[in-house]
């Protein structure tokens, strides 16, 4: 079955297949976010009780890359950055239907800041070879600073459009996508190869699927170290880091709490004369 | 003493030639960093038709404004700005950047700090110059308040959302120097922005409401997302979501109130089903009474909150309801 | 001995089995409970979810995935709801007589539209004479011709309305020892499901009588040899039926605990949560540990399941045991819940209603006794 050939030649290559990464990233599971708490001698997060599962808005950006194979044909990485037991969430974007899978884990990258992910990811991206398109989700839901998506960008020295809610065109080098504001979007048009952060406007993630995680048996995950990606210690990890926590401080709550008791009647009653009292309502 | 310091920069942003508050207010609090730094504040504006706006500038307290004036510059082009301004901070050394947290800000920060090679802190509640004369970019997390900073490396970059910092009072006397910025032609133009398309937000406006009603989790479903809903109509207030209510579907993103999200001020703030989680609690700021109903006395919420209701947001609502229909048909009759 | 943990395929086989339970399964819930039916969105989601598919293997269309892998799935889903759960796990049960007994042409006749879902399956044993004790059923087939003339009742079958393909047990007209089994389909003349009954739990996992009046059965159509089709039957009821039956009492067990867990968190009496006194913290540590003693039981049966062999034996001790221990679960979590929990918003109270219609399902918990009891002087 011969897969369809794309509508257009990429740069000054003869047809080869479209290739598209997904950068991913394994975050504590944000349904029970709450119970984690920050280790104050290292002062980075600890993340042990709770699962780490992908981060909800890398499934949406997995999910623009799987249709877009499912359309024109593409070969999909998916890279992450993180610790040995982030390699199941690799292993579900194989299931969900990406075709390989990259683990950046190593010591050395532990307790990087955004600029730091970046960096090792936009490595990374580079060593896996030839790209047209970089697929992030718009941020992730613990740090959740939507700086690493742009910070690829830069340092692979291509351009990058933030929060895709729509793309319009897929016209050979050149897309149109929509980009969200407050109020509305940018229409912008932008030469690939470049980086997407998306938004849960875009699409709706599929499921996991039985057949889906029978086909990842054979897909492969490499893991690769600071050796492999060949980067110098200072710039990876906490050490390459310009950014660091230097004091935790509890907040301060200001207010004096009265919770109202009785029936059901009189609490509402009540909390309505307090409110007028008060001059709010 | 020392080496001097180069000036407190401020990215200040325009949509159809109006500057947006969040520019006057991070100029307005840049000037107490740069006090705290014995150096001054500087602007960078850029846009199309931007003659008279270096004056509101200089007005909120900056004594600098670069200004692109030019027709590319009308709206947000990505690799047209960050050229600008890398070239430029590299040519003037500033010390800090602080950029506001728009949609524009979130992706023109990092696109500036990462070629300058630099930190950035994203959602700062605050922003003080410690003892070592660095910045602290303080941001709520986990339970706890971070300070941020980046000890090594300059600039020093932040982004701050609106109403974080309030507006300074305007001082029309002040003046300052306007440098005027030519548009860079020899880069690559790969990316570009075709148009701006507004569209007109949904339901009142979360920053300047007086009464905000907020859902969270909590809600359950989009029935009962309609009987908080029901309750922000009958207030008259705006309403507003947190992350979870708003990943769930119920909400849009443009309500979520937060340290991501929007910063209001209300005069009450009645949160329903939510469990006062720290990044949801930092979008309120000075709100005189703030209110909570949820259903489990352990939450959180009701450690932050003047008035306490716990019960099942589902039943008590709709009482609190008839209540308050009850005390404003009094209002009108007498 | 043995690893307890399940591996990283497993893991994820639970993930996806969760994420259709909670966005398939769940919003279907309230019409099941309603109107009793079954639902048609359900079936067609569990269909595109490759769910009938788990226990047939590839060469017929299916997964090839095994019975730990159905197992997964079906607490998962169970714990969402037993009916749905049920009416899944007859699919499985009405597949297995064609899958282990039945002859290459019937496999390829019958496995593909199966395993897609298009047909679905079930089997019939029991009869108002006979469940308890199958060689009571009074159902008779005789030869005629090539063919067998089949005649008789079913009832209290799982899937009777939406069956495509039913296994039936039928007694030797002439000589009362002998049963066979044979693949009754739908739009055969003389068969047909008549009543429906209107269960007060596991509602939406249709269950009815069938009806076959001198119904002809073609000859590839009889599972097996002829006469020996009582063994076809209990092998199919005491390892899939059976199986299942744990899987779905370990979901709702599940279910029970995790309901309680939260409201014993919410409600509070005497200025704390009642998650802090003894009496209920002693029910919730019952409910903890009869699901974990289920879960190893369960588990370990569907491995051996998994290695081909059989299992009933091992499968009556953990069916006998979660099936009972789902009842106590759904009245410790109701006595938790107090008053709310015989209100019909609450979960609780439907909790109640399907632990009870685990007990007779598959075979009752006194029949249970009288299998081990027999594997134990064996």
């Amino acid at each position: 079955m011969f897969p369809k050939i794309p509508q257009f030649p990429i740069r000054h290559r003869v047809y080869t297949m479209f290739k598209i990464v997904v950068c991913v990233k394994a975050v504590p599971d944000p349904k029970e976010a709450c119970n984690i708490k920050i280790d104050p001698a290292t002062k980075t997060l600890m993340r042990c009780d709770v699962p780490m599962v992908l981060n909800p808005l890398d499934k949406y950006a997995l999910e623009a890359a799987l249709q877009f194979k499912a359309e024109f044909d593409a070969h999909i990485s998916v890279l992450s950055m993180g610790p040995p037991e982030a390699g199941n969430i690799v292993k579900e974007c194989l299931a969900l239907g990406a075709d390989r899978g990259f683990l950046l884990s190593d010591r050395a990258f532990a307790g990087a800041d955004a600029f730091a992910t970046a960096y090792t990811l936009a490595k990374g991206i580079e060593k896996n070879g030839p790209y047209d398109v970089v697929f992030c989700g718009m941020a992730s839901s613990d740090g959740s600073t939507e700086w690493v998506g742009p910070e690829i960008a830069t340092f692979l020295k291509i351009p990058v459009v933030t929060r895709i809610k729509e793309i319009v065109e897929y016209n050979g080098q050149w897309w149109t996508v929509k980009a969200e504001l407050e109020n509305g979007y940018r229409l912008v048009r932008v030469q690939i190869p470049a980086v997407f952060t998306v938004t849960r406007e875009l699409n709706t993630p599929r499921r996991l699927s039985f057949s889906g995680i029978i086909k990842a048996r054979k897909k492969e995950i490499t893991r690769w170290g600071i050796q492999e990606l060949g980067v110098p210690e200072e710039s990876v990890g906490l050490k390459g880091s310009p950014s660091m926590v230097s004091t935790i401080a509890s907040m301060d709550s200001r207010r004096k709490v009265e919770i109202l008791e009785g029936k059901r009647e009189e609490k509402a009653e009540q909390l309505v004369q307090r409110l007028v009292n008060a001059g709010v309502i | 003493m020392g080496k001097s310091r180069g000036p407190v920069w401020v990215i200040a942003e325009q949509i159809d030639c109006r500057i947006l508050e969040v520019s006057f207010q991070l100029i307005g609090h840049g000037r107490k960093l740069a006090a705290a730094l014995d150096t001054t504040v500087e602007a960078i504006l850029l846009g199309h038709k931007m003659e008279e706006h270096p004056r509101q500038l200089f007005a909120a307290g900056g004594d600098r404004v670069y200004l692109g004036n030019d027709p590319e510059l009308a709206v947000y082009q990505p690799e047209i700005y960050t050229e600008i301004i890398e070239k430029l901070a590299k040519e003037r050394q500033p010390e800090i950047i602080l950029v506001g947290s728009t949609a524009m800000g979130r992706e023109l920060a990092p696109l500036i700090a990462a070629r300058l090679d630099t930190g950035l802190t994203a959602h700062c509640i605050d922003l003080v110059i410690d003892g070592n004369k660095v910045l602290e970019s303080r941001i709520p997390a986990y339970g706890g308040l971070l300070s941020i900073i980046c000890p090594d490396r300059r600039p020093q970059m932040a982004t701050i959302a609106t109403g974080v910092f309030p507006n300074p009072e305007p001082d029309e006397s002040r003046t300052g120097e306007i440098i005027p910025i030519e548009v860079p032609k020899k880069i690559p133009r790969r990316i570009q922005t075709l148009e701006v398309v507004r569209e007109e937000p949904e339901g009142m406006d979360l920053e300047s409401a007086t009464i905000v009603v907020a859902g969270g989790a909590g809600a359950g479903d989009p029935a009962g997302w309609r009987k908080i809903a029901g309750l922000a109509e009958v207030l008259n207030a705006a309403l507003g979501a947190t992350r979870p209510a708003v990943d769930e579907g119920w909400a849009a993103l443009e309500t979520m109130i937060g340290q991501s999200g929007k910063m209001v001020s209300p005069e009450l703030y009645i949160g329903v089903g939510l469990s006062g989680e720290l990044q949801h609690m930092v979008g309120i700021s000075g709100a005189k009474i703030m209110v909570a109903i949820n259903n489990d006395a352990k939450s959180p919420v009701f450690e932050q909150v003047d008035y306490g209701i716990v019960d099942d947001y589902r039943e008590f609502v709709p009482v609190f309801i008839e209540k308050i229909k009850e005390y404003q048909g009094k209002l009108k009759t007498c | 001995m043995i690893d307890f943990t399940f591996t990283e395929e497993q893991e994820m086989f639970r993930k996806a089995a969760q994420e259709f339970a909670e966005t398939q399964v769940a919003p279907n819930v309230p019409e099941m409970e309603k109107t009793g039916k079954a639902s048609q969105d359900l079936v067609k989601a569990m269909a595109e979810a490759e769910m009938m598919a788990l226990t047939i293997p590839e060469e017929y269309g299916g997964l090839g995935l095994g019975y730990t892998a159905r197992f997964i799935a079906l607490e998962e889903i169970s714990k969402v709801s037993v009916a749905a759960g049920m009416m899944l796990q007859v699919f499985a049960l009405g597949i297995e007589p064609i899958l282990k007994f039945g002859s290459d042409a019937q496999k390829k006749n019958f496995l593909p539209g199966l395993a897609t879902g298009e047909r679905l399956a079930s089997t019939a044993v029991t009869e108002t004479t006979g469940g308890s004790d199958p060689t009571g059923i009074r159902s008779t087939y005789k030869k005629d011709g090539e063919d067998y003339i089949l005649n008789g009742r079913k009832c209290f079958i799982t899937n009777s309305h939406i069956a495509d393909t039913i296994t039936v047990l039928a007694k030797d007209d002439e000589n009362p020892k002998a049963f066979s089994t044979f693949i009754l389909e739908k739009g055969m003349e003389g068969f047909k499901a008549t009543h429906e009954e209107n269960k007060v739990g596991m509602r939406g996992c249709n269950t009815g009588e069938l009806a076959y009046e001198n119904c002809r059965v073609p000859k590839e159509n009889l599972i097996g040899v002829e006469g020996k089709g009582l063994g076809v039957a209990l092998a199919a009821i005491g390892d899939v039926g059976r199986g299942g039956m744990v899987a779905c009492a370990l979901g709702l067990q599940a279910a029970c605990l995790e309901v309680s867990v939260k409201f014993a968190n919410e409600r509070i009496l005497y200025g704390k949560p009642i998650s802090r006194l003894q009496t209920i913290q002693n029910k919730l540590a019952d409910m903890k540990i009869d699901l974990e003693a289920g879960r190893l039981l369960g588990y370990k049966a569907a491995s051996m399941q998994d290695k081909g062999e059989r299992s009933s034996n091992e499968f009556a001790v953990a069916k006998y045991f979660t099936t009972e221990a789902a009842q106590r679960a759904a009245k410790m979590a109701s006595d938790i819940h107090g008053g709310y929990g015989c209100m019909e918003e609450y979960a609780v109270s439907r909790y109640m209603r399907d632990s009870f219609v685990l007990g007779p399902s598959a075979g009752t918990s006194d029949i249970m006794k009288v299998i081990i009891a027999r594997w134990t002087l064996s």
